[in-house]
Protein backbone atom coordinates (compact mmCIF):
# COMPACT_ATOMS: atom_id res chain seq x y z
CA UNK A 1 0.00 0.00 0.00
CA UNK A 2 2.93 2.33 1.03
CA UNK A 3 4.13 1.38 -2.73
CA UNK A 4 1.22 2.46 -4.46
CA UNK A 5 0.87 5.81 -2.24
CA UNK A 6 4.27 6.42 -3.20
CA UNK A 7 4.34 5.59 -6.84
CA UNK A 8 1.23 8.30 -6.84
CA UNK A 9 3.05 10.68 -5.18
CA UNK A 10 5.88 10.39 -7.55
CA UNK A 11 3.57 11.09 -10.27
CA UNK A 12 1.52 13.66 -9.02
CA UNK A 13 4.83 15.47 -7.80
CA UNK A 14 6.44 15.31 -11.30
CA UNK A 15 3.59 16.85 -12.62
CA UNK A 16 3.18 19.60 -10.18
CA UNK A 17 6.86 20.63 -10.37
CA UNK A 18 6.66 20.40 -14.13
CA UNK A 19 3.42 22.93 -13.43
CA UNK A 20 5.31 25.57 -11.11
CA UNK A 21 8.12 25.77 -13.52
CA UNK A 22 5.90 26.74 -16.51
CA UNK A 23 3.01 27.92 -15.29
CA UNK A 24 1.28 27.04 -18.44
CA UNK A 25 -2.09 25.31 -17.90
CA UNK A 26 -2.51 27.44 -14.35
CA UNK A 27 -2.02 30.92 -16.69
CA UNK A 28 -4.48 29.73 -19.41
CA UNK A 29 -6.77 28.24 -17.00
CA UNK A 30 -7.40 31.40 -14.82
CA UNK A 31 -7.13 33.87 -17.83
CA UNK A 32 -10.06 32.30 -19.59
CA UNK A 33 -11.82 32.09 -16.63
CA UNK A 34 -11.66 35.44 -16.19
CA UNK A 35 -12.81 35.96 -19.52
CA UNK A 36 -16.14 33.76 -18.96
CA UNK A 37 -16.68 36.01 -16.16
CA UNK A 38 -16.16 39.08 -18.57
CA UNK A 39 -18.08 37.61 -21.20
CA UNK A 40 -21.33 37.27 -18.72
CA UNK A 41 -21.09 40.60 -17.49
CA UNK A 42 -21.72 41.67 -21.24
CA UNK A 43 -24.03 39.02 -21.89
CA UNK A 44 -26.46 39.18 -19.30
CA UNK A 45 -29.10 41.31 -18.62
CA UNK A 46 -28.57 44.37 -16.79
CA UNK A 47 -31.81 43.40 -14.96
CA UNK A 48 -30.40 40.07 -13.94
CA UNK A 49 -29.62 39.52 -10.41
CA UNK A 50 -26.15 38.29 -10.81
CA UNK A 51 -26.55 36.62 -7.24
CA UNK A 52 -29.44 35.01 -8.20
CA UNK A 53 -27.93 32.93 -10.60
CA UNK A 54 -24.21 33.49 -9.15
CA UNK A 55 -24.19 29.13 -8.37
CA UNK A 56 -24.80 28.25 -11.89
CA UNK A 57 -22.30 31.17 -13.56
CA UNK A 58 -19.50 29.48 -11.11
CA UNK A 59 -19.82 26.16 -12.25
CA UNK A 60 -20.24 26.61 -15.81
CA UNK A 61 -16.79 28.68 -15.52
CA UNK A 62 -15.50 26.50 -13.49
CA UNK A 63 -16.29 23.08 -15.67
CA UNK A 64 -15.07 25.20 -18.79
CA UNK A 65 -12.02 26.24 -17.54
CA UNK A 66 -11.22 22.83 -15.92
CA UNK A 67 -12.11 20.71 -19.22
CA UNK A 68 -9.43 23.58 -20.89
CA UNK A 69 -6.94 22.28 -18.41
CA UNK A 70 -7.30 18.23 -18.31
CA UNK A 71 -6.90 18.64 -22.07
CA UNK A 72 -2.88 19.48 -21.34
CA UNK A 73 -2.95 16.81 -18.58
CA UNK A 74 -1.67 13.40 -20.86
CA UNK A 75 -0.56 15.74 -23.74
CA UNK A 76 3.24 15.79 -22.53
CA UNK A 77 3.54 12.04 -22.11
CA UNK A 78 1.90 11.46 -25.10
CA UNK A 79 3.82 14.11 -27.39
CA UNK A 80 7.70 12.69 -25.81
CA UNK A 81 5.77 9.03 -25.89
CA UNK A 82 6.74 9.50 -22.16
CA UNK A 83 3.78 7.30 -21.31
CA UNK A 84 5.72 4.03 -22.19
CA UNK A 85 8.19 5.10 -19.65
CA UNK A 86 6.18 5.64 -17.04
CA UNK A 87 4.07 2.69 -17.82
CA UNK A 88 7.31 0.33 -17.16
CA UNK A 89 8.08 1.71 -14.13
CA UNK A 90 7.45 -0.24 -11.20
CA UNK A 91 4.23 1.79 -10.66
CA UNK A 92 0.90 0.32 -10.38
CA UNK A 93 -1.71 1.64 -12.84
CA UNK A 94 -4.10 2.85 -10.34
CA UNK A 95 -1.03 4.79 -8.58
CA UNK A 96 -0.42 6.48 -12.11
CA UNK A 97 -3.96 7.19 -11.95
CA UNK A 98 -4.02 8.84 -8.81
CA UNK A 99 -0.95 10.96 -9.27
CA UNK A 100 -2.65 12.59 -12.44
CA UNK A 101 -5.84 13.33 -10.43
CA UNK A 102 -4.25 14.59 -7.51
CA UNK A 103 -1.71 16.66 -9.74
CA UNK A 104 -5.09 18.06 -11.78
CA UNK A 105 -6.70 18.47 -8.59
CA UNK A 106 -4.49 20.55 -7.07
CA UNK A 107 -3.98 22.95 -10.38
CA UNK A 108 -8.15 23.09 -10.58
CA UNK A 109 -8.02 23.98 -7.07
CA UNK A 110 -5.12 26.70 -7.46
CA UNK A 111 -7.36 27.99 -10.46
CA UNK A 112 -10.73 28.26 -8.38
CA UNK A 113 -8.62 29.83 -5.85
CA UNK A 114 -8.85 32.76 -8.50
CA UNK A 115 -11.83 32.18 -10.01
CA UNK A 116 -14.05 32.94 -6.89
CA UNK A 117 -12.19 36.46 -5.19
CA UNK A 118 -12.80 36.98 -9.16
CA UNK A 119 -16.79 36.65 -9.40
CA UNK A 120 -16.75 38.42 -5.85
CA UNK A 121 -15.61 41.40 -7.10
CA UNK A 122 -17.12 41.85 -10.42
CA UNK A 123 -20.56 40.24 -9.52
CA UNK A 124 -20.65 41.68 -5.93
CA UNK A 125 -21.12 38.19 -4.25
CA UNK A 126 -20.62 38.34 -0.77
CA UNK A 127 -18.92 34.36 0.57
CA UNK A 128 -18.57 35.69 4.36
CA UNK A 129 -20.84 33.33 6.47
CA UNK A 130 -20.89 30.45 4.02
CA UNK A 131 -17.19 29.97 3.40
CA UNK A 132 -16.30 26.89 5.02
CA UNK A 133 -20.05 25.28 2.99
CA UNK A 134 -18.63 26.83 -0.46
CA UNK A 135 -14.93 25.15 0.38
CA UNK A 136 -16.42 21.91 0.95
CA UNK A 137 -18.80 21.97 -2.06
CA UNK A 138 -16.05 23.33 -4.44
CA UNK A 139 -13.53 20.53 -3.27
CA UNK A 140 -15.80 17.80 -3.28
CA UNK A 141 -17.33 18.26 -6.82
CA UNK A 142 -13.71 19.50 -8.11
CA UNK A 143 -12.81 15.69 -6.89
CA UNK A 144 -15.51 14.13 -8.85
CA UNK A 145 -14.86 16.40 -11.98
CA UNK A 146 -11.13 15.69 -11.68
CA UNK A 147 -12.01 12.08 -11.31
CA UNK A 148 -13.70 11.55 -14.28
CA UNK A 149 -12.03 14.01 -15.73
CA UNK A 150 -8.23 12.55 -15.23
CA UNK A 151 -10.10 9.06 -16.62
CA UNK A 152 -11.52 10.54 -19.75
CA UNK A 153 -8.33 12.84 -20.49
CA UNK A 154 -6.16 9.68 -21.14
CA UNK A 155 -8.48 8.53 -23.35
CA UNK A 156 -8.91 11.25 -25.54
CA UNK A 157 -5.35 12.50 -25.79
CA UNK A 158 -4.75 9.28 -27.56
CA UNK A 159 -7.67 9.57 -30.24
CA UNK A 160 -7.51 11.50 -33.74
CA UNK A 161 -10.11 14.68 -32.17
CA UNK A 162 -7.57 14.46 -29.34
CA UNK A 163 -8.84 17.72 -26.65
CA UNK A 164 -12.19 18.49 -28.48
CA UNK A 165 -13.63 15.03 -28.07
CA UNK A 166 -12.82 15.59 -24.13
CA UNK A 167 -15.98 17.77 -23.21
CA UNK A 168 -18.35 15.72 -25.00
CA UNK A 169 -17.85 12.92 -23.34
CA UNK A 170 -17.25 14.32 -20.08
CA UNK A 171 -20.52 16.48 -19.64
CA UNK A 172 -23.08 14.49 -20.07
CA UNK A 173 -21.27 11.91 -16.89
CA UNK A 174 -20.54 15.09 -14.62
CA UNK A 175 -24.31 15.90 -14.64
CA UNK A 176 -25.18 14.27 -11.17
CA UNK A 177 -22.26 16.17 -10.01
CA UNK A 178 -23.01 19.61 -11.35
CA UNK A 179 -26.78 19.34 -9.85
CA UNK A 180 -25.34 19.39 -6.78
CA UNK A 181 -22.63 21.58 -6.55
CA UNK A 182 -24.33 24.06 -8.42
CA UNK A 183 -27.64 23.69 -6.25
CA UNK A 184 -25.48 23.74 -3.00
CA UNK A 185 -23.61 27.02 -4.20
CA UNK A 186 -26.34 28.66 -5.07
CA UNK A 187 -27.79 28.10 -1.69
CA UNK A 188 -24.67 28.99 0.51
CA UNK A 189 -24.96 32.44 -1.65
CA UNK A 190 -27.63 33.42 -0.76
CA UNK A 191 -26.84 32.81 3.02
CA UNK A 192 -28.62 29.83 3.51
CA UNK A 193 -27.00 27.67 6.67
CA UNK A 194 -24.59 24.77 5.96
CA UNK A 195 -27.56 22.31 7.59
CA UNK A 196 -29.56 23.09 4.70
CA UNK A 197 -26.79 21.90 1.80
CA UNK A 198 -25.82 18.43 4.22
CA UNK A 199 -27.66 16.55 1.97
CA UNK A 200 -25.93 17.69 -1.37
CA UNK A 201 -22.71 17.51 0.09
CA UNK A 202 -23.35 13.37 1.30
CA UNK A 203 -24.45 13.05 -2.66
CA UNK A 204 -20.90 14.65 -3.62
CA UNK A 205 -19.23 12.84 -1.55
CA UNK A 206 -20.87 9.31 -2.60
CA UNK A 207 -20.16 10.87 -6.11
CA UNK A 208 -16.46 11.11 -5.56
CA UNK A 209 -16.24 8.00 -3.89
CA UNK A 210 -17.92 6.09 -6.36
CA UNK A 211 -16.28 7.98 -9.08
CA UNK A 212 -12.46 7.64 -7.91
CA UNK A 213 -12.78 3.90 -7.25
CA UNK A 214 -14.73 3.13 -11.04
CA UNK A 215 -11.94 5.18 -12.78
CA UNK A 216 -8.94 3.91 -10.50
CA UNK A 217 -10.15 0.33 -11.46
CA UNK A 218 -10.57 0.96 -15.57
CA UNK A 219 -7.45 3.05 -15.70
CA UNK A 220 -4.93 0.15 -16.33
CA UNK A 221 -7.32 -0.70 -19.35
CA UNK A 222 -7.13 3.08 -20.81
CA UNK A 223 -3.06 3.04 -21.25
CA UNK A 224 -1.90 -0.46 -21.29
CA UNK A 225 0.00 -0.67 -24.51
CA UNK B 1 -9.93 -16.59 -34.95
CA UNK B 2 -10.58 -19.70 -36.33
CA UNK B 3 -12.42 -18.02 -39.58
CA UNK B 4 -14.44 -22.01 -40.90
CA UNK B 5 -15.79 -22.29 -37.30
CA UNK B 6 -17.01 -18.67 -37.64
CA UNK B 7 -19.17 -19.00 -40.87
CA UNK B 8 -20.95 -21.76 -39.28
CA UNK B 9 -21.98 -19.83 -36.20
CA UNK B 10 -23.07 -16.69 -38.12
CA UNK B 11 -25.21 -18.73 -40.14
CA UNK B 12 -26.96 -19.83 -37.08
CA UNK B 13 -27.45 -16.19 -35.89
CA UNK B 14 -28.81 -14.90 -39.25
CA UNK B 15 -31.61 -17.62 -39.54
CA UNK B 16 -32.58 -16.75 -35.66
CA UNK B 17 -32.54 -13.02 -36.51
CA UNK B 18 -35.23 -13.91 -39.52
CA UNK B 19 -37.07 -16.01 -37.48
CA UNK B 20 -37.29 -13.42 -34.97
CA UNK B 21 -38.06 -10.79 -37.70
CA UNK B 22 -40.84 -12.64 -39.02
CA UNK B 23 -42.78 -13.22 -35.73
CA UNK B 24 -41.70 -9.18 -34.77
CA UNK B 25 -43.08 -8.35 -37.99
CA UNK B 26 -46.43 -10.41 -36.87
CA UNK B 27 -46.60 -8.91 -33.22
CA UNK B 28 -46.24 -5.04 -34.54
CA UNK B 29 -49.07 -5.10 -37.33
CA UNK B 30 -51.08 -6.59 -34.30
CA UNK B 31 -49.94 -4.28 -32.03
CA UNK B 32 -50.67 -1.22 -34.33
CA UNK B 33 -54.14 -2.51 -35.19
CA UNK B 34 -54.94 -2.46 -31.20
CA UNK B 35 -53.37 0.78 -30.56
CA UNK B 36 -55.79 2.16 -33.20
CA UNK B 37 -58.47 -0.41 -33.06
CA UNK B 38 -58.33 -1.92 -29.79
CA UNK B 39 -57.59 0.43 -27.07
CA UNK B 40 -60.14 2.57 -26.28
CA UNK B 41 -59.65 6.79 -26.75
CA UNK B 42 -57.93 7.83 -23.19
CA UNK B 43 -60.56 10.32 -21.73
CA UNK B 44 -58.28 13.28 -20.56
CA UNK B 45 -55.26 13.41 -23.15
CA UNK B 46 -57.29 12.06 -25.74
CA UNK B 47 -56.20 10.32 -29.19
CA UNK B 48 -52.09 11.53 -28.63
CA UNK B 49 -52.23 9.01 -25.78
CA UNK B 50 -51.82 6.10 -28.68
CA UNK B 51 -48.45 7.35 -28.71
CA UNK B 52 -47.79 5.97 -25.77
CA UNK B 53 -48.03 2.53 -26.76
CA UNK B 54 -44.85 3.04 -29.09
CA UNK B 55 -42.97 5.76 -26.54
CA UNK B 56 -43.12 3.35 -23.12
CA UNK B 57 -41.26 0.49 -25.38
CA UNK B 58 -38.62 1.97 -26.92
CA UNK B 59 -37.59 3.24 -23.68
CA UNK B 60 -37.83 -0.06 -22.69
CA UNK B 61 -35.64 -1.81 -25.39
CA UNK B 62 -33.42 1.06 -25.03
CA UNK B 63 -32.70 0.77 -21.35
CA UNK B 64 -32.34 -3.14 -22.13
CA UNK B 65 -29.72 -2.45 -25.10
CA UNK B 66 -27.63 0.00 -22.66
CA UNK B 67 -27.57 -3.03 -20.25
CA UNK B 68 -26.06 -5.27 -22.82
CA UNK B 69 -24.00 -2.62 -23.45
CA UNK B 70 -22.63 -2.59 -20.18
CA UNK B 71 -22.50 -6.12 -19.51
CA UNK B 72 -20.90 -6.70 -23.07
CA UNK B 73 -18.01 -3.84 -22.23
CA UNK B 74 -17.35 -5.74 -18.34
CA UNK B 75 -17.19 -9.11 -20.36
CA UNK B 76 -14.69 -7.75 -23.09
CA UNK B 77 -12.02 -6.19 -20.50
CA UNK B 78 -12.17 -9.37 -19.26
CA UNK B 79 -12.13 -12.10 -21.46
CA UNK B 80 -11.18 -10.04 -24.81
CA UNK B 81 -13.42 -11.92 -26.78
CA UNK B 82 -14.03 -10.04 -29.95
CA UNK B 83 -17.76 -11.54 -29.86
CA UNK B 84 -18.58 -9.64 -26.60
CA UNK B 85 -17.54 -6.15 -28.42
CA UNK B 86 -18.88 -6.44 -31.56
CA UNK B 87 -22.14 -7.33 -29.51
CA UNK B 88 -21.72 -3.85 -27.32
CA UNK B 89 -21.39 -2.07 -30.52
CA UNK B 90 -24.71 -3.36 -32.09
CA UNK B 91 -26.35 -2.83 -28.76
CA UNK B 92 -24.86 0.25 -28.40
CA UNK B 93 -26.26 1.52 -31.94
CA UNK B 94 -29.70 0.08 -30.99
CA UNK B 95 -30.15 1.98 -28.34
CA UNK B 96 -29.26 5.17 -29.86
CA UNK B 97 -32.11 4.89 -32.44
CA UNK B 98 -34.98 3.41 -29.59
CA UNK B 99 -33.85 6.56 -27.44
CA UNK B 100 -33.80 8.67 -30.55
CA UNK B 101 -37.50 6.81 -30.97
CA UNK B 102 -38.31 7.57 -26.79
CA UNK B 103 -37.16 11.66 -27.55
CA UNK B 104 -39.57 12.04 -30.84
CA UNK B 105 -42.48 10.18 -29.55
CA UNK B 106 -42.23 12.14 -26.04
CA UNK B 107 -42.32 15.73 -27.49
CA UNK B 108 -44.99 14.82 -29.88
CA UNK B 109 -47.50 13.51 -27.14
CA UNK B 110 -46.03 16.61 -24.41
CA UNK B 111 -46.91 19.29 -26.79
CA UNK B 112 -50.66 17.95 -26.80
CA UNK B 113 -50.27 17.13 -23.27
CA UNK B 114 -48.24 19.59 -21.18
CA UNK B 115 -48.90 22.16 -24.07
CA UNK B 116 -44.84 22.12 -24.72
CA UNK B 117 -42.54 20.20 -26.60
CA UNK B 118 -39.79 19.73 -24.22
CA UNK B 119 -39.91 20.19 -20.33
CA UNK B 120 -36.73 19.97 -17.91
CA UNK B 121 -38.21 16.86 -16.48
CA UNK B 122 -36.27 14.13 -14.85
CA UNK B 123 -37.03 11.01 -17.01
CA UNK B 124 -36.61 13.50 -20.01
CA UNK B 125 -33.36 15.08 -19.06
CA UNK B 126 -32.05 11.68 -17.90
CA UNK B 127 -32.89 10.00 -21.43
CA UNK B 128 -31.30 13.06 -23.08
CA UNK B 129 -28.62 11.99 -21.01
CA UNK B 130 -28.58 8.46 -21.95
CA UNK B 131 -28.29 9.97 -25.46
CA UNK B 132 -25.27 11.99 -25.33
CA UNK B 133 -23.37 9.43 -23.58
CA UNK B 134 -23.83 6.66 -26.13
CA UNK B 135 -23.39 9.54 -29.11
CA UNK B 136 -20.26 10.20 -27.31
CA UNK B 137 -19.63 6.25 -27.35
CA UNK B 138 -19.68 6.47 -31.44
CA UNK B 139 -17.25 9.36 -31.64
CA UNK B 140 -14.81 8.14 -29.40
CA UNK B 141 -14.50 4.70 -31.35
CA UNK B 142 -14.57 6.73 -34.60
CA UNK B 143 -12.01 9.12 -33.83
CA UNK B 144 -9.72 6.10 -32.43
CA UNK B 145 -7.15 5.14 -35.34
CA UNK B 146 -6.18 1.68 -33.47
CA UNK B 147 -8.48 -0.45 -33.68
CA UNK B 148 -7.69 -2.28 -30.50
CA UNK B 149 -7.31 0.68 -28.14
CA UNK B 150 -10.92 1.50 -29.36
CA UNK B 151 -12.65 -1.30 -28.49
CA UNK B 152 -10.78 -1.00 -25.03
CA UNK B 153 -11.79 2.70 -24.41
CA UNK B 154 -15.38 2.39 -26.07
CA UNK B 155 -15.62 -0.77 -23.50
CA UNK B 156 -14.35 1.81 -20.10
CA UNK B 157 -16.95 4.33 -21.63
CA UNK B 158 -19.68 1.57 -21.56
CA UNK B 159 -18.52 0.87 -18.07
CA UNK B 160 -18.07 4.08 -16.50
CA UNK B 161 -21.18 4.92 -18.36
CA UNK B 162 -23.15 1.79 -16.11
CA UNK B 163 -22.06 2.82 -13.29
CA UNK B 164 -22.60 6.66 -13.74
CA UNK B 165 -26.40 6.20 -15.18
CA UNK B 166 -28.19 5.27 -12.10
CA UNK B 167 -26.35 8.50 -10.46
CA UNK B 168 -27.54 10.36 -13.23
CA UNK B 169 -31.13 9.51 -12.97
CA UNK B 170 -31.46 9.51 -8.64
CA UNK B 171 -29.61 13.18 -9.55
CA UNK B 172 -32.41 14.39 -12.25
CA UNK B 173 -34.92 12.80 -10.14
CA UNK B 174 -34.02 15.07 -7.40
CA UNK B 175 -33.96 18.18 -9.45
CA UNK B 176 -37.30 17.56 -10.81
CA UNK B 177 -39.90 16.06 -11.64
CA UNK B 178 -43.17 16.56 -13.37
CA UNK B 179 -43.62 13.36 -15.76
CA UNK B 180 -46.86 11.36 -15.20
CA UNK B 181 -46.29 8.55 -12.60
CA UNK B 182 -45.91 5.16 -13.39
CA UNK B 183 -49.12 3.92 -14.87
CA UNK B 184 -48.30 0.15 -15.65
CA UNK B 185 -45.77 -0.91 -12.47
CA UNK B 186 -46.81 0.15 -9.23
CA UNK B 187 -47.91 -1.94 -6.20
CA UNK B 188 -51.49 -1.32 -6.14
CA UNK B 189 -51.82 -3.06 -9.97
CA UNK B 190 -52.26 -0.89 -12.77
CA UNK B 191 -54.52 1.99 -13.70
CA UNK B 192 -55.32 1.82 -17.11
CA UNK B 193 -58.31 -0.09 -19.18
CA UNK B 194 -57.36 -3.75 -19.80
CA UNK B 195 -57.46 -3.41 -23.21
CA UNK B 196 -54.72 -0.70 -22.65
CA UNK B 197 -52.67 -2.89 -20.56
CA UNK B 198 -53.17 -5.31 -22.95
CA UNK B 199 -52.22 -3.27 -25.99
CA UNK B 200 -48.99 -1.95 -24.05
CA UNK B 201 -47.90 -5.78 -23.73
CA UNK B 202 -48.38 -6.95 -27.09
CA UNK B 203 -45.84 -4.18 -28.41
CA UNK B 204 -43.93 -4.34 -26.14
CA UNK B 205 -43.27 -7.56 -26.93
CA UNK B 206 -43.19 -6.75 -30.51
CA UNK B 207 -40.54 -4.05 -29.19
CA UNK B 208 -38.74 -6.66 -27.95
CA UNK B 209 -38.71 -9.05 -30.80
CA UNK B 210 -37.67 -6.56 -33.30
CA UNK B 211 -34.77 -5.62 -31.01
CA UNK B 212 -33.41 -9.03 -30.87
CA UNK B 213 -34.06 -9.49 -34.63
CA UNK B 214 -31.98 -6.43 -35.41
CA UNK B 215 -29.51 -6.86 -32.66
CA UNK B 216 -28.67 -10.24 -34.50
CA UNK B 217 -28.85 -9.28 -38.10
CA UNK B 218 -26.94 -6.19 -36.86
CA UNK B 219 -24.08 -8.81 -35.05
CA UNK B 220 -23.55 -10.69 -38.05
CA UNK B 221 -23.22 -7.47 -40.75
CA UNK B 222 -20.35 -6.20 -37.87
CA UNK B 223 -18.90 -10.28 -38.16
CA UNK B 224 -18.19 -10.12 -41.53
CA UNK B 225 -17.21 -6.59 -42.03
CA UNK B 226 -14.76 -6.96 -39.37
CA UNK B 227 -13.33 -10.28 -41.55
CA UNK B 228 -13.33 -8.55 -44.47
CA UNK B 229 -11.11 -5.64 -42.54
CA UNK B 230 -8.83 -8.19 -41.58
CA UNK B 231 -8.40 -10.08 -44.87
CA UNK B 232 -7.58 -6.62 -46.26
CA UNK B 233 -5.00 -6.41 -43.61
CA UNK B 234 -3.84 -9.72 -44.93
CA UNK B 235 -3.58 -8.71 -47.92
CA UNK B 236 -2.08 -6.00 -48.02
CA UNK B 237 1.04 -7.14 -45.98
Amino acid sequence: MSGFLSGAWAVARKDLLLETRSRERFVSMATFAMLVAVVFSFSLDPSVRARSIAGAMLWVTILFAGTLGLGRSFALERDSEALTGILVSPIPRGALFLGKFLANLAVVLAVEAVIFPVYGLFFGLNYGAGALGLLLVVLLGTIGFMALGTLFSAMAAHTRMGDSLLPVLLLPLLIPVVIFAASATQRLLIGRPLGEVQGSLRMLLAFDLVFLFVCTASFGAVVEE
Amino acid sequence: MDAQMDTGSLAGTRRWSVILGLLATVSLVAGLWMIFFYAPTESEMGVVQRIFYVHLPSALVAYLAFGIVALCSLGYLWLRDERLDAIAVCAAELGVIFTTAVLTTGPLWGRIAWGAWWVWDARLSFTLLLWFIYVGYFILRGATENPERGKRFAAVLGIVGAVDIPLIHMSVQWFRSQHPKPVVLKPEGPSLAPEMVQTLLVNMLAFMLLFFCLLLARYVVERLSRRIDATRLLRAA
